[in-house]
């Protein structure tokens, strides 16, 4: 890795991370969801100040080439933020439900209270 | 014994007038409950029209959704035994005390009115009767208990089940769900022999159970019920 391209790794990951963080600080994106993406910056970050760590693991899980082991690795990470998204959708959705069946229930109250008022 | 009767309906301007009708008619002793589920037709207009007690459910939460709501309702409102009903024609009251039965003896904590005991009336196409059959079977195998006709929508629930479903009910294909469900937190689930007649008018919502992907999906869903659920005993 040339030291130009380690330097971009470095800023952009770095830039990242900031962003991340800002989001959070803005409110644009909850802790609990910012913890996954400050993972990865922080493993770019890694990566660009210690690119050694890359090869380790390529020998380590015996992988030919770095570049198929950084491409496995964001992946499994695209997958993991795919399935959290999954949960939190469905977590979502039962919120919804609930809200609109207590929406529904006081209507219903509110009705039956009006009607109740003008027939007196 | 308060009784409340709930009938989801979705899109059934064709139906849920002599739905109720008749209900009041043959069993004025019950309190009933339109849940309309964010109907797109003129549903909810005849309900206001005609002074029909109904839920109003601002967004379309399919029939789990609908069905919870009722279940809430009766919660809120301390009935002993709620009694699911589809707002399609096709659940007799005439066989509502047979289902209720059961339930208000103690004997059972839900009791799903069947058509397969008897075979008779409306008994359903043969592509419908198969699934039903296999899923039966399924719940068999994973429960041990034989339930024959499991996506009857026809069933009663005493206090405790009510209170059990109002928390936690399933959404997207609710009756066999339900059933595996009550069985492994230790409900009795159990059976009537009813009569059921062809929907009185109007489209089935439920089209999508001829797919194989319905099959799957309730299939997938039962055995992860079952995975997730050390089955507990009976409850006394």
């Amino acid at each position: 890795m040339t030291i130009w391209f380690q330097s971009l790794l470095f800023v952009g990951s770095l830039l990242f991370s900031i962003l991340v963080i800002y989001m959070v600080k803005w409110g644009r994106l909850s802790i609990r969801y910012s913890f996954l993406w400050l993972t990865l910056g922080g493993s770019m970050l890694l990566l660009s100040i210690w690119p050694d760590l890359a090869k380790m693991l390529r020998a380590l899980v015996q992988i030919e080439v770095v570049s198929n082991l950084i491409f496995v690795m964001l992946f499994c990470f695209v997958l993991l933020v795919l399935l959290i998204l999954c949960a939190a959708l469905t977590d979502c959705t039962d919120r919804l439900k609930r809200l609109t069946q207590v929406n529904a229930l006081l209507e219903e109250r509110i009705r039956q209270l009006e009607e109740r008022d003008s027939s007196k | 014994m308060k009784v409340l009767v709930i009938i989801p309906c979705y899109n059934e301007s064709e139906n849920i007038l002599a739905v109720v009708q008749r209900l009041t008619t043959l069993c004025p002793q019950v309190d009933y409950l339109v849940v309309n589920d964010c109907s797109s037709d003129n549903t909810l207009s005849i309900l206001r029209e005609h002074g029909i007690h109904h839920l109003n459910l601002p967004l379309n939460l399919g029939i789990g959704g609908g069905v919870q709501s009722g279940y809430l309702y009766a919660m809120e409102h301390d009935y002993d035994i709620t009694v699911q009903m589809d707002g399609d024609g096709q659940h007799d009251p005439h066989f509502l005390q047979q289902v209720i039965a059961p339930v208000a003896e103690g004997k059972l904590d839900m009791c799903i009115g069947s058509r397969f005991i008897e075979k008779k009336g409306f008994q359903t196409s043969l592509m419908r009767r198969m699934g039903i059959r296999f899923l039966s079977g399924l719940i068999h195998l994973l429960t041990g208990e034989r339930i024959l006709d499991v996506t009857s929508g026809y069933r009663a629930c005493n206090r405790q089940m009510t209170a059990y479903f109002a928390r936690d009910y399933a959404q997207d294909y609710p009756e066999p769900e339900a059933i595996i469900t009550a069985l492994c937190n230790g409900f009795a689930v159990g059976e009537v022999a009813v009569e059921m007649e062809e929907r009185q008018g109007g489209v089935s919502s439920i089209r999508a159970f001829k797919s194989i992907s319905y099959m799957a999906k309730v299939s997938l869903a039962l055995v992860i019920h079952r995975l997730g659920a050390r089955r507990k005993g009976k409850r006394t």
